[in-house]
């Protein structure tokens, strides 16, 4: 078995039907100017009121899903991926100590709960697996072959990513009356923040003494925070479907600084993501 | 009422445990090593499998299982320090060559159409060889002075059990011709080679007779 995966390579059933963060955005039924931004509701936050909010739900939850199994994916890569340090060369950057390695079986074990998790209420909201498209940003961002890079790609930004998803998604089964939603996205956010602490807990102690090393994977992680905003999906105005999550992801080792950061990063994406549309209708017009 | 000051025997009548044990401290530290060297092997392995399996329950069980493999790495290294091996690495050794291409040898499937092959090595090699050499150390180290070993020994075997079970029950669902008996028989023949090679886990007299 290689070392280092590529995306185009994720097994995957005939269900599957996989596409990249460019064809997600030029989606026109996600469209925020243009034509077809009429048909959507004045407030895009996901609330029970929204005339879509069923189909809206069970696309999130499918997103939970496909998310849920590329994190699994990524946590077992870094396991087999990196080998121990070597004693004679303790600061290089290609291995990974032994009690990260076994932090990321546990997140591995986690991701395939969060997996079953996602498959039953998928089911429980009238899903079915398959029928939406998986976007494969999240393992895209587990690929690098440093594994501080994945700390802050994977557990930093997509878990971070997660601790949003699952506080909204548990605030829509709390205002839908759906307290077998909120039960179940509680105990997944519990676990997202223990990931979210894990990787930065490691990412310090790893970069502990190779401060270039740690600019660099912070750099990475808002790159990934930006992708992660899913062109304003998720941020604190109400054009995104998906909040941030202040509390839970402070808990999780974010200083208020760095949420600050998020939050200017997603509304940044999210007025690029409009531009981007903008321009795409005149194009077409 | 009882009297609380009567004098009792130390080992109730029901409690039938010896102070003889096969291993000394030395030997128990190897075999320890041994095991976590193969445990670790076993979680990177399923770790590195998840992504390659399009079969979503298989899937989810090698995220599980690897997590339980890691765990049992994660007690033989707390344990070597116990067994006055200060440098856990020197100790976290394949047993012999033999062991060092069995591992290889069980990783190398990776093709989405080869997950027969990728139970197999697990479910009816390894696993097996683990629930051997874990039960023959269970039952033949001293139950006194090498209980905390024991400990890890029952912990360990439960897991390996479910999982065996686990996998089995995966592989018996996905074998669906005699062709695939075939080639899961075949796998099954080459990895059973080299382990004899390799004597088990911990090299020869893994279950005794060395």
């Amino acid at each position: 078995m290689r070392k280092f995966f590529p995306v185009e390579d994720l097994a995957r059933d005939s269900r599957f039907t996989q596409i990249n963060m460019r064809q997600a955005e030029a989606d026109p039924r996600t469209a925020l100017v243009g034509p077809n931004a009429g048909k959507r509701a004045k407030v895009n936050r996901l609330t029970p009121s929204r005339p879509d909010a069923s189909e809206a739900a069970r696309n999130l939850m499918h997103g939970i899903f496909v998310g849920e199994i590329q994190a699994l994916e990524g946590a077992g890569r870094t396991c087999h991926d990196f080998e121990l340090p070597d004693s004679k060369d303790p600061l290089s950057t290609d291995t990974v100590p032994f009690a990260l390695k076994l932090d990321m079986a546990r997140q591995a074990w986690d991701e395939s709960r969060h997996v079953e998790i996602s498959v039953k209420l998928g089911e429980w909201m009238g899903a079915e697996i398959g029928q939406f498209a998986e976007n494969t940003i999240l393992f895209e961002a587990a690929c690098s072959n440093d594994p501080v890079m994945r700390l802050a790609g994977v557990n930093r930004a997509l878990e971070g990513l997660a601790i949003d998803v699952f506080t909204t998604m548990k605030e829509f089964g709390e205002v839908a009356g759906d307290p077998f939603l909120e039960f179940c996205e509680d105990w997944m956010l519990a676990d997202e923040v223990t990931h979210v602490k894990m990787g930065s807990d490691w990412l310090r102690k790893v970069t502990e003494n190779d401060p270039e090393r740690r600019k660099k994977a912070l750099e990475f992680q808002s790159i990934v925070d930006r992708l992660f905003s899913f062109g304003g999906a998720r941020s604190e105005s109400d054009d995104s479907p998906i909040g941030l999550a202040r509390r839970f992801r402070e808990l999780a080792g974010f200083t208020t600084d760095e949420v600050d950061e998020i939050a200017d990063v997603s509304l940044a994406a999210l007025e690029a993501r409009k531009a981007f549309s903008a321009a795409a209708m005149a194009s077409a017009e | 009422m009882a009297d609380p000051y009567k004098p009792r025997e130390p080992f109730a009548p029901w409690d039938r445990r010896q102070l003889p044990g096969l291993f000394d401290v030395e030997e128990s530290a190897r075999r320890v090593g041994n095991y976590k060297w193969a445990e670790m092997k076993l979680f990177e392995t399923l770790g590195g499998w998840v992504a390659t399996v399009p079969e979503l329950d298989v899937k989810m069980r090698l995220g599980t299982h690897c997590y339980h493999h890691a765990w049992h790495a994660e007690l033989w290294h707390k344990r070597l320090p116990e067994l006055r091996e200060m440098n856990p690495d020197r100790l976290t050794q394949p047993a012999n060559d033999a062991m060092v291409r069995f591992v290889a040898a069980l990783a190398e499937p990776e093709a989405a159409e080869h997950t027969i092959e990728k139970l197999v090595g697990v479910y009816r090699v390894f696993i097996p060889h683990f629930i051997a050499a874990y039960t023959f150390h269970r039952n033949n180290t001293s139950e006194i002075t090498d209980a905390p070993t024991i400990r890890s020994l029952d912990f360990a075997l439960r897991d390996e059990f479910d999982d065996w079970r686990d996998g089995e029950m995966l592989l018996q669902s996905l074998i669906e011709t005699p062709e695939e008996v075939d080639r899961a028989a075949a796998h099954q023949a080459r990895l059973e080679k080299i382990m004899l090679e390799a004597g088990g886990i911990t090299g020869p007299g893994t279950i005794g007779g060395a």
